[in-house]
């Protein structure tokens, strides 16, 4: 199966990093507002955010899977729990790429699969990557067109 | 279109304005003592509503026409902002025809030409068309099949009044525990209250009145459930002619829903909290195709003896009929179900002791709902066919053929990997997802694996 591009633990590195920031700065505003609060609502942010920044994007990178089998869409993600989804051809409606701030700078893509149940999502992918995904889902689109 | 649809626009354009014009009509009566200057100009506002609705509803009907031909059924609309809509004949899915108390005093219906990629109320929304006019739309649609020959054909059941009495009655198992959860809520909260002030001579009185007031409102949600269960399910009746089920509902607005069989992607079984002890069920279809996910999830016979459930999906949708017999879980499953309710359980009376002392015991009796859980998972495949049965508060049995699912999931946590077990969710549309929870991991991985087709 293949994985998502390397540059994606930089990226989720990058956005975790940002999130436990603002939470740090918080805790440091908590700590220095209320009398008595000691330095934990800082400490705590830091030392779990550090451990979050090093250890999940690199869990995360290592689980996420996907591939386009003969059945259908196959991904595999999760940094604990782990979990693989496989969507039959039959049932994709449409796919829909997008790029946000990080994945333009890096170059990447976001691909969403819809059915009628719902979404599912490939983060983070090599543009070519992106593009195969949807024409290869076009072009399943065309062949079995209706199913029973 | 028929006249009739002029006073149901304006009906439409008048509800739309209604909250608004009732605060400018009732607030000045409410502000001071009666005065006849102000009903006078109340009076005058709802004139000017109702006459400024009755225009809106005349320019919405002279300006909007419909007409079928050989290929798509047409329906152009709007004064300022024409819109144009043509549904080609094939693309359309189903006929949602209703009959509200407007429509029925003029004898009209109302019908909602569904598609895929219908919007909510459907790609075409024709409030009022003679009984003909639904004819030919029905008639264009099935093509050279004339209607009557399909009548004919059709397996039909009606729900019989026996049977109504027994819905509404049993109906409404959330609806009736909301409010008295929330008045159990306001009970301790006025305890807690009393107790933390001196007046204790204040506690009873509070305490009967607060009783009073959880059996008034618990009587009154069961009367109002009855009701809307009454109104919703009188002349249920449900046919089946060739790819195609109709349902037909409602004692004051009369709802007819054409679903054709290839949408139809699960059966869901619903043994209610009222209902199981009884044996009985009610019967559910996840249809794909409806933009408007309150619709997708339709009931298909509002109850029905468990038993009963095979012979009758044998009748009306052979497709989906199985047995609902399922396996459950592996032993060691079991502890994993019983020990997240087992800790809330001991929070609760932990927490309870606190507040209320020792009676708080009784808290313990929510880890029995993990074992609950666990006694009623189960599932089963065979032949290409899954049947998933999971309790929540109701014990629901999902019915289909495993080919129709829109996706599934094979997932594991931590735990479940050490253990060698695993958790299966199988999507069959927006509201119909069969997950059952620690199953053995290789089972769960082959179950899907391989779907056998089904002729």
């Amino acid at each position: 199966m293949r994985s998502l591009s390397p540059i994606a633990r930089r990226v989720w590195r990058l956005s975790a990093l940002v999130f436990w920031l603002l939470v740090l700065i918080a805790g440091v505003i908590v700590a220095l507002a209320v009398d008595g609060a000691g330095p934990w609502p800082w400490i705590g942010p830091l030392v779990l955010g550090a451990a979050w920044v090093i250890v999940v994007p690199e869990l995360r990178w290592r689980r996420w899977r996907w591939d386009l089998t003969e059945e259908g869409i196959d991904i595999q993600h999760g940094a604990l729990t782990v979990s693989r989804t496989l969507i039959p051809w039959v049932r994709v409606q449409h796919v829909e790429t997008q790029r946000g701030l990080f994945e333009q700078a890096f170059d990447l893509a976001t691909v969403n699969v819809f059915n009628a149940a719902g979404s599912h999502t490939i983060p983070l992918l090599a543009q070519a990557d992106a593009e195969e995904l949807r024409e290869r889902i076009a072009a399943r689109a065309e062949t079995d067109d209706e199913d029973a | 279109m028929h006249p009739a649809a002029l006073v149901v626009y304006s009906a439409a354009a008048l509800r739309q304005g209604l909250f608004p014009l009732l605060i400018i009509v009732v607030m000045p009566l409410l502000g001071g003592e009666f005065e006849a200057r102000e009903l006078v100009r109340a009076a005058a506002f709802a004139g000017a509503g109702l006459v400024i609705a009755g225009v809106s509803g005349y320019v919405r009907w002279s300006t909007t026409r419909w007409w079928i031909d050989e290929a798509a059924v047409h329906h152009h609309t709007g004064l300022l902002r024409r819109s144009e809509t043509k549904v080609p004949l094939e693309r359309i899915e189903g006929l949602d025809v209703h009959q509200g108390p407007l429509q029925r005093a003029f004898g009209v219906f109302a019908v909602d030409v569904q598609t895929g990629a219908g919007k909510k109320g459907g790609e075409v929304a024709l409030p009022a068309l003679a009984p003909e006019a639904v004819e030919d739309l029905r008639a264009a649609r099935l093509g050279a099949v004339p209607v009557a020959a399909v009548e004919e054909t059709g397996r039909s059941r009606r729900l019989t009044g026996r049977e109504l009495a027994i819905t509404a009655l049993t109906a409404g198992q959330l609806g009736v525990l909301v409010p008295v959860v929330a008045a159990l809520g306001q009970v301790v909260g006025q305890v807690g209250e009393s107790e933390q002030e001196d007046a204790v001579r204040f506690l009873p009185q509070s305490v009967t009145a607060a009783v009073l007031v959880v059996v008034g409102l618990l009587a009154l949600a069961w009367l109002l459930s009855i009701a809307g269960s009454v109104i919703a399910f009188g002349g249920f009746t449900l046919v089946r002619d060739q790819e195609r089920l109709r349902v037909r509902r409602g004692l004051i607005s009369r709802n007819e829903a054409t679903v054709p069989v290839g949408r139809v992607r699960a059966v869901r079984v619903v043994e209610g909290l009222l209902r199981r002890p009884f044996g009985l069920c009610a019967l559910t279809v996840e249809v794909t195709g409806y933009a408007d996910e309150a619709s997708a999830a339709r009931t298909l016979f509002p109850v029905l003896r468990v038993r009963d459930v095979r012979a009758f999906l044998d009748e009306f949708l052979p497709e989906f009929a199985d047995e609902l017999v399922v396996e459950r879980p592996p032993r060691r499953a079991l502890r994993r179900y019983v020990l997240v309710p087992a800790l809330v359980a001991l929070a609760l009376t932990i927490g309870g002791w606190l507040l209320l002392g020792p009676w708080s015991v009784i808290a313990l009796v929510v880890s029995l709902y993990g074992w609950a859980r666990w006694r009623d998972a189960g599932w089963h495949v065979a032949d290409g066919r899954l049947a998933v049965r999971s309790l929540l508060i109701a014990r629901t049995t999902v019915l289909a053929p495993a080919r129709l699912r829109e996706s599934h999931t094979v997932s594991q946590n931590p735990f479940q990997r050490r253990a060698q077990l695993a958790t299966l969710a199988v999507a069959f549309g927006k509201s119909t997802t069969a997950r059952i929870r620690h199953l053995e991991a290789t089972d769960a991985r082959s179950a899907l694996r391989d779907p056998q087709p089904v002729q």
